[in-house]
């Protein structure tokens, strides 16, 4: 059996009775019910192939379920129209193993990017990203590209640009996956930080030691179903500890 | 909007150049395009020009005059034919006339020391408005009762209904011409194009995560394919202007028959159809070429 934790606050994040079948046969997700309150922040764990990246998908409305609902403050994305689907993409901010930054572009020009398809004026364009940059503490490299940057600056880059619309909700996808562990930590560092301020952080990750450290929320993934769901869990499962727990 | 147009306007500028192999791919095989299609507007017009020529020389055609008619039959088949609405003018040239105008032809100079009296017919010269028409009143010039029964008209039917299928199939060839190169240059144009966008497919993929419209993704390409046109337009217009004046030139002195000219004023129409032609072509291009890429 598995229990949803009952928050107080709103769900930010709600997935009812969630089934998702790719055209190729697989069953990636069957029966995912998830609650995500405001300002919670939560690990999806679970071995590769699991369902970790097709949930993350299906919330930056890449896919759509194959049977169930997912809101997203209030926004059933499965019934959101295509038009629409830009305008849900700007209230949250997305992260990235592959940082996904473009090479052509400076520092600076890779976080105003976030701001200039909203086509935001460029006063606000400069403030955002001066304060995107220094909360990331890279104020002093805007005008570096991409690739004299290390994987951990990088990283931060998009998690500047993740952040400079003040969205309430990021989603992350093994951001720490190409890092060594001293920058590992330091990115989630950043991403305790940027949910002490309130955003709802939902992230997919593999690493153990952060996981097993940091004692959030997490949500374990195994074979297309919700396997745990512990208010502040570690990695794996603990076999003296019951299966489920909500604190 | 504007902020948006002037982003789209900055970005395909700066693609334009950081891609610059591709771009010049792409203005390289819209220049072909639009110069073999200038080619086909100018043999196409230079054609029709010299066709207006011949078509204007076998509209005029003389109704030879018995020596015996009346001058009243004349004048009332003049007058029957002027008020033909498919004929432009009559004229009645008598046999003094006809001889003189024989005589003052430098050709006929010899032939014209050896005429004794006047062999010559009076005639009417009509010009006929359509060249379609001209066999109608070639038929009705032969029933009439004052024509030469010998001679009756100098109308050329054969030649005629030729040049008529001529003009005809002529005007079918270059339409035909025209939809191939459109529908070559259409697939050329996109396929640079799909190439030039799969190299930014990951930019594209950023801009759409980030929350960017399809236009504001599509926008760019759009204007960079507006912008590759053009400037494939203007290589292919100056290419085509300097080229046309030798080449007719050249032309009318090998091949003299066919009255070729060198027109100054289809130019202007010429560079109105490239460039208009050009920026079409790499829009519709783009558009078709980023579809794939764009759609969320």
């Amino acid at each position: 059996m598995v229990l949803t934790p009952d928050f107080d606050t709103r769900p930010v994040i709600s997935f009812q009775h969630v089934w998702k079948r790719y055209p190729t046969g697989t069953e990636a997700l069957r029966d995912i019910n998830l609650v995500v309150p405001e300002g919670d922040f939560v690990f999806l764990v679970g071995p590769s192939g699991a369902g970790k990246s097709t949930m993350v998908r299906l919330l930056i409305r890449e896919e759509k379920p194959t049977k169930g609902k997912i809101f997203v403050e209030g926004m059933e994305l499965g019934r959101m129209k295509r038009r629409k689907l830009p305008f849900y993409r700007r209230k949250i901010g997305l992260v990235f193993q592959d940082f996904k930054l473009l090479p052509n572009l400076t520092v600076y020009e890779n976080v105003a990017f976030a701001l200039r398809v909203h086509g935001e004026p460029d006063g606000l364009i400069n403030s955002r990203v001066a304060e995107a940059l220094d909360t990331v503490g890279l104020a002093a490299k805007e005008l570096t590209y991409p690739a004299n940057l290390s994987g951990g600056e990088q990283q931060r880059v998009a998690i500047a640009r993740a952040l400079v619309h003040a969205p309430r909700f990021i989603i992350a996808d093994e951001p720490t996956g190409n890092l060594d562990p001293a920058t590992a930590w330091e990115i989630m560092q950043l991403f305790l930080r940027i949910n002490a301020r309130g955003a709802t952080v939902v992230m997919a990750t593999h690493n153990r030691e952060i996981v097993d450290l940091l004692r959030r929320r997490v949500v374990a993934i195994d074979a297309g179903q919700i396997a745990r769901d512990d208010r502040s869990g570690r990695y794996h499962d603990d076999a003296s500890k019951p299966q489920v727990r909500a604190q | 909007m504007l902020r948006n147009l002037k982003f789209a306007l900055n970005s395909a500028w700066q693609s334009f150049w950081r891609n610059l192999a591709v771009s010049l791919a792409a203005v390289v095989s819209i220049t072909l395009i639009l110069i073999l299609a200038g080619v086909n507007l100018l043999v196409g017009h230079a054609l029709s020009q010299v066709l207006d020529g011949f078509k204007d020389k076998v509209s005029t055609m003389s109704i030879n005059v018995a020596d015996d008619t009346p001058l009243q039959t004349v004048y009332s088949f003049r007058d029957q034919l002027a008020a033909d609405p498919r004929v432009a003018s009559v004229q009645f040239v008598t046999k003094a006339e006809a001889l003189q105008q024989f005589e003052s032809d430098p050709n006929n100079a010899a032939l014209a020391q050896q005429i004794d009296g006047n062999p010559l017919d009076a005639k009417l010269e009509v010009r006929v408005r359509s060249l379609s028409d001209v066999s109608a009143i070639d038929a009705l010039a032969r029933q009439w009762p004052g024509v030469d029964p010998i001679n009756p008209t100098n109308y050329q039917g054969d030649f005629v209904n030729r040049m008529l299928q001529l003009s005809q199939w002529l005007g079918y060839a270059g339409v035909g011409l025209m939809a191939i190169l459109v529908v070559v240059s259409v697939v050329i144009v996109m396929n640079t194009i799909r190439t030039a966008v799969y190299h930014r497919r990951k930019e594209i993929e950023v801009m759409k995560l980030v929350g960017a419209t399809e236009w504001f993704v599509r926008g760019p390409f759009v204007i960079e394919g507006v912008m590759t046109g053009l400037i494939a337009a203007a290589i292919a217009l100056s290419v085509l202007v300097i080229s046309y004046p030798p080449v007719v030139s050249r032309f009318s002195a090998d091949i003299t028959f066919i009255p070729l000219s060198y027109d100054p004023t289809f130019i202007s129409s010429l560079a109105r159809d490239l460039l208009a032609g050009g920026a079409l072509l790499g829009a519709l291009g783009s558009y078709i070429g980023v579809r794939r890429f764009v759609r969320l």
